[in-house]
This record gives structure tokens, sequence and C-alpha cells, in this order.
């Protein structure tokens, strides 16, 4: 088996944390100069020749339009350039580009500038945490990468700062810290960047923290809204959750939101709630695994949509959801499509929040049905202290924040999925702040029905029906990314960039072996007439801590980041 | 001084209690057999996701003044609560009640909590009010201490105070053209 270790020495680059060289030569000197971020580029993203945001563009489809790499000649991928870096954790930031810059980050909050075509390093800002213990971080000290706006680079970190950097010096341009690290509340996301805001959401479901949504004034770091994801007495919700509960409910919004111009309305995932054990929150528990329809000047709520109720299996519903088109059964709708933690493949009406239909795309039994467009769960598979059940998906999800692309040209959704189930059970629990807050002991098992652990899947989102499915014997822990060249592009737990064939699933090319396995999102530009496909390799993540049966045959990929750049020959 | 103070209040305090004492008025609460057990323990079942120095890697560090801090303000109790119903993360529970309290008592050592005559039981940790304070680095019966100073460790603990990592961890590094790098804390 040929590996990328094994390619020329110069396309490898090595660089460190450790060196500070004086800022004498700018980026400009190395990449041109910077493309200013306008809201209209951003508007437009779908169309850019970079990549500028999390998803691609506000709807959140990670299509590129590009065609230059098709399903005639992908084969002919080679690596252009590729940059290691060592630190050990998990890599899930997608390659944000924007003319000849290209920005990462890593574990940690590092945050590297790089050349797009040369691979050269412009600059690396690590952000230091001296006296932070990551205690209130449940699954691994990932970044989920940048945004853009005007000149400057936005980043998200662990201890709940966001920070606006020079994109071509990697100067500090403001700083603001919305929570103290250690009790609860830590950010992984990509912020988002909207009508001159940034908007970041706050992880903490696993630790009693009360999670919201934070829009920020991009330009100098003030806070504008705060959007809290568990309801208080006397708004709307409040009147689901327990006395008091709700001060400590989670509903954590750690993955980047969507915005459809056509109604001026912010779409943005809630997670579980706190804690885990439902029985000790008797309600709904407003607005945890829901999705928010948000007025992105205010955060007020337009409606929502819960996809889990009175959540105890952890059935975040963070996933990215995808603004789209479908035909369903005749009619057209403007939609959301969103393949959730709990295993079922939503579409819902994005003018009222109604759902349009859902089908499980994975075995899932602890939602069992719907009923006037509403989940109703099985609540014999509901655990209690002395009762342990087995249901199906595992807390990990049908598939986990790995985000699905969705294709314009096939209507189809392209959804990484893992087969699992788990054992659960009542455990006793206190709220302390910086302490887990669960209630629950669990494991996560083999779906039995199925003899793959992962998959990457095609669903027809005008039927919610599976196309073809490409099954894995690890799981598939990567988000996907499609092209108007017919190709889809998805990195696996083994450590493989593969294009499949978008319309039926057919393995088109794989890349030799990374160095590690891939569990981030790849992306894909355009720089002076040639398309580059941009991929972080970095196994990590949830599933090697919690993935119980799984973790065994998961130990042996190697840790470490590299990020490889593929163009064709 | 706060680490000081904190130790003067413990002291005081399990006095009354009657727990045993060890050098400096911290409790001893585990024998230096059960360290030993819950170390070898540890290195199997914790260190994947903890480190092997239990200064975190994907999981959060174990020891040490950010961990155990007065801040914080665990007890005893608080983390091995935790720790036997929900560790290790991939089979939760799955250790034997002997394997938790030997992973506590490694735990406590590594905070610098003294090694006593009395053996820790699993009623005992899962009741007690001792606060999981940092107290220094006790020589190890099984590793030896190692040097600091690099960016991925952790800021190192004295009596004396906190000493944070070096300035040179902390800051924008920008890479020239030719420039030679190092990785050692990437």
């Amino acid at each position: 088996m040929t590996t990328i270790h094994a390619l020329p020495q110069r396309v490898r680059r090595t660089v460190g944390a450790g060196l500070l060289v004086a800022l004498a030569y700018a980026g400009t000197a190395l990449a041109g100069a910077y493309p200013p971020v306008t809201d209209a580029r951003l508007a437009a993203a779908a169309t850019d020749n970079g990549w500028l945001m999390f998803r691609r563009d506000y709807a959140g489809n990670s299509f590129a339009p590009f065609k230059q790499i098709n399903t005639h000649n992908v084969m002919n991928l080679h690596l252009v350039w590729s940059y290691r870096s060592h630190l050990k954790q998990g890599y899930e930031s997608t390659p944000i580009v924007n003319g000849q810059y290209l920005f990462i980050t890593t574990p940690k909050d590092h945050l590297i500038a790089l050349n797009a075509v040369t691979g050269k390093v412009l600059w690396k800002y690590v952000w230091p945490m001296p006296g932070v213990g990551f205690k209130t971080v449940c699954c691994d000290v990932v970044n989920r990468g940048v945004a853009l706006y005007g000149n400057d680079v936005y980043m998200a970190t662990l201890d709940n700062y966001v920070l606006a950097l020079n994109a071509t010096t990697g100067k500090v341009v403001w700083k603001r810290q919305l929570k103290p690290a250690d009790v609860g509340y830590a950010m992984t996301l990509a912020p988002m960047i909207l009508k001159g805001m940034v908007i970041v959401g706050e992880s903490g479901g696993e630790y009693g923290a009360r999670d919201f949504i934070q829009a920020l004034n991009a330009k100098t770091g003030a806070l504008l809204w705060r959007r809290w994801t568990t309801a208080a007495p006397g708004h709307l919700g409040g009147n689901t959750w327990p006395k008091g509960m709700y001060e400590h409910g989670g509903g954590s919004a750690w993955i980047t939101g969507t915005y459809d111009p056509s109604t001026d309305t912010l779409f943005w995932g809630v997670g579980n709630p706190a804690p885990w054990l439902a029985k000790l929150r008797p309600g709904l528990n407003l607005f945890t695994d829901s999705l928010l329809a948000l007025h992105p000047r205010s955060g007020k709520i337009k409606w929502y949509y819960q996809y889990t109720p009175h959540d105890t299996w952890d059935y975040d519903g963070v996933n990215t959801p995808v603004i789209t088109t479908l035909r369903y059964r005749g009619t057209t709708y403007r939609a959301i499509v969103h393949a959730d933690r709990n295993g079922w493949f939503y579409a819902i009406n994005r003018l009222n929040g109604k759902l349009i239909y859902a089908r499980p795309f994975t075995r899932a039994t602890s939602v069992a049905g719907f009923k006037n467009g509403v989940p109703y769960t099985n609540n014999a598979l509901r655990p209690a202290m002395n009762k342990q059940v087995f249901t199906c998906p595992s807390f990990l999800g049908g598939k986990n924040w790995w985000p699905i692309s969705v294709d314009p040209l096939t209507h189809l959704a392209y959804v990484p999925t893992i087969h699992t189930c788990m054992t659960m059970k009542g455990a006793p629990t206190f709220y302390h702040p910086g302490l887990p807050y669960l209630g629950e002991s669990f494991q996560v098992v083999h779906d039995p029905a199925d003899r793959h652990w992962g998959a990457l899947q095609a669903i027809n989102i005008d039927t919610g029906r599976q196309v073809w499915n490409h099954e894995s014997n690890l799981p598939w822990d990567a988000g996907a990314m499609s092209t108007a060249g017919g190709v889809v592009f998805s990195g696996s737990a083994r450590g493989h960039l593969y294009a499949f064939d978008a319309r039926t699933g057919r393995v088109l090319w794989r890349s030799a072996q990374l160095s590690s396995g891939v569990i981030a999102p790849p992306s894909t530009f355009m720089v002076n007439g040639k398309q580059y496909v941009a991929i972080l390799a970095g196994w990590g993540g949830g599933t090697p801590i919690w993935g119980g049966k799984m973790v065994p045959v998961l130990k042996n990929i190697p840790r470490g980041g590299h990020l490889y750049v593929f163009a064709l020959r | 001084m706060r680490t000081v103070r904190a130790v003067l209040v413990l002291s005081l305090s399990l006095a009354a209690w009657g727990i045993p004492r060890g050098q400096a008025g911290i409790p001893a609460l585990y024998t230096l057999a059960q360290a030993r057990s819950g170390h070898r323990a540890y290195e199997h079942k914790c260190a994947a996701c903890h480190g092997k120095q239990e200064q975190g890697l994907v999981g959060p560090a174990l020891r040490g003044p950010i961990f155990a801090s007065p801040k914080a303000n665990y007890k005893v109790r608080d983390i091995f609560l935790f720790l036997s119903v929900n560790m290790p993360a991939y089979a939760p529970g799955s250790l034997t009640p002997k394997q938790y309290v030997d992973i506590m008592s490694f735990l406590l050592r590594q905070n610098g909590f003294p090694p006593g005559k009395t053996a820790l039981t699993d009623a005992m940790a899962s009741t007690s009010a001792v606060p999981l304070l940092y107290h220094g680095r006790l020589q190890s019966p099984t590793r030896h201490a190692r040097a600091g100073g690099g960016c991925g460790q952790r800021p190192s603990a004295s009596r004396s105070g906190v000493h944070p990592p070096p300035p040179h961890c902390k800051r924008l590094v920008a890479v020239l053209p030719g420039a030679s790098v190092h990785s050692s804390a990437d």
C-alpha cells in the first residue's frame, strides 16, 4: 500500500509552534493582495472561486460549481503540497480559502495561514491558554475552522473567546471572552459572518451549562444579542422545564448554522438537554434538540422544530440544517433538510417549520414515529435508575456532526453514517460547575442488523429514500462535499480521500493512504484557473473516546494532523 | 499562598474528623500499594485519553494545580463518582470496584496526597468530602520526575506558586521563507 508518507519530500512541510519570528514579512509578500471579503461576496459565496465559509455558502450545501475535476478525470488527481502538524488530537477544520490565502485551525486553537497554491506558511497563531484545564470539553480539544470578513479572520476558542485577527499578518484585532473556561462552556465551532456580525454558539451540554447563540459586532467585538437555548420562565417554552432546571439545562449550539436570505432567517441547531437522564427533568425541555429559526438582527425566535422531544439519549439536534428546494409528492417546498443524531432524515418547510417528511437513514428505535408532523418516542426505551435499555442509534448518532452535502443537480444528500446502538442505564449525578452532568451510564455497540460500522450514503431529498450506499468497515466520520463535476468527496477513517460518482456512488478514485484518518470536511477552490481539493487528515474527535465497542478497531489509527491539497496532473 | 491557606484550613478540619494526616497535614487516604496498582490500571484504561503522565490529551489533565484547584472546588467523592460510573469512556463501569479505588488512589498520589496505612475503600471514596487540591508532586514510586518547560506542558506548580509556561509558547509565530523551523509543541 502506497502511503502519502512515501511521496517526494518537496511536497511535505513540517512546521512547528515553538519558533517566534518577527513579522517583517506579511502574508501579502507571499500570497499577493488579500481580496477583502464583503457582504456581497459572502452572499454569492456559492459561486466564489474560493471557499469563504464553513459549508461554502449560507445555504450549507457544500456544493461547488467547479467542473474542472470531474467524473472523467478525477482519477488523475495528485498531491500538490501538504502541511504537517504534530498535535496528536483530532483535526476537524474545513480549509477556508480566499484568493491565495488558505486558513486552517488545529486542535487547541492554533490558526495557520498558508499560500493555497504552494503550501508556504504565511503566518501561524497559537492561542495561549495557560490556565485552562479543558475540563469541560467533552469530545477532544478540536476546532472546526474560521470565518472571513473584510480583512479579518475569526476563530472561536475552547476557553470561550471570539478572536478577530488580521488575515495577512495574524495580528489580533480584537478578542472577547463570552464565558470563563472550565466551568461548563467551550467553543469548537467555526464562526459565521452575517450582516456585519460574527455569530457563534457555545458547547456544554454534558456539563450543565446553559448554552446560547451569540452575535457580536464583527468590527469591534461588541456583544449584540444572545439567544439562550433553554427557555426561562415567562418566555416561549419556559413552561417545559421543572423549576430552575433550565439554568443548567444544556442545549449546546456547537455547529455553525445556515441563513436563508429569501426569508431573512438564521437557522441554528440546538443540542441535548442536561442532565442526560430525562426522568430528572420532566417536560419537553425546549429548545433542546431543536432547529431554531431566528431573526438575524435580534436573535428572536420565529419558529422552532424539536427533533427529539424530552431527549434522554443525547441526540443533539445540531447537525447542519441545509437550505434547499425539493419536490415531495407533487408539491414544491422551500425546505430545510437535516440528518439528525436520532437517525431520522428530516425535510422541514423553511417558511413555517412544518414537517414535510421524515425517514430513518439508519436503525432508529428511540424516536418511534411521527404524529401530525411531531415526533414521538418509544417510552419503553427510556432508561431509568435500575433500568437498562438497548436502543438505536447510540448517543453518537446515526451520524454525528460530520456535515452532509446536498447536490442541487442530482437532488441527492450525501450523508456520513454510523451503524451503532447502545445500552443505557440511569446513574446518580449532581450539578457542580466543571464536572460532567449526565446521570446515565452507557456503552456503544454494533447495530446487530448491520455488519459495518459506517457508510456514506446518498438520499434523494425529494423522497427521503436511499439511492446509493458505500459501506465501510470503520465508522464514516468525515464531512461530505459535492461538485458540478459530478463528484462527491469525503475521507475515511482508514485515511483515504475518496471521490465517488455523485449519481451512482461508484468509487472513481481513492487517494494513497494519508498519514491519519479523516474526520474533517474537504473543500475545493480555484486559483489562476486551476481547481484544487483540500482535506485535513488527523484522527480523533468523539468516536475514539466514547465509541465503546468501536474503540478497539480504531486504536491503531495513527495520530497527528496533515493538510493535503490535490489537483489534476 | 492560596494553597498554603487551603492546606491550613484542611488540616484543622481533618483533625476534627479524625482522618489520618501525612506531611504538611495533607490527608493520607490510601496506601502505596493501592497507588501502585492504580498506576498500572491507569496506564491500561485511562492513559490513551488523559495521557501517560496524566497531563491531558483528548481528555483533560488529571494532575496539577489547574485540575485540582481551589476554584474547581472538587471533593474526592465528586471525582470518584464520575470515575466509577462513566469511565473509561469507551466502557463505562466496566472495571472492578477495586480497580476504580486503586485508580482514585493513584490520582490522589499524583496530586500530592501522601500514602498512609489505611486503605481507601469504595465507600470511603464515594463519600469523602476531602477537597481534591493539588499539593505538589510527590516522588513517584514508579516514575521519575519529568523535566518541564516545553510549550506542551501544563504550567508547573510548587508550594511557592504556579509557574507559567515559557513566554515563547503564547504568541504569533510567523514562518519566513527558507527559515528553519522546529516542532516542539505542534
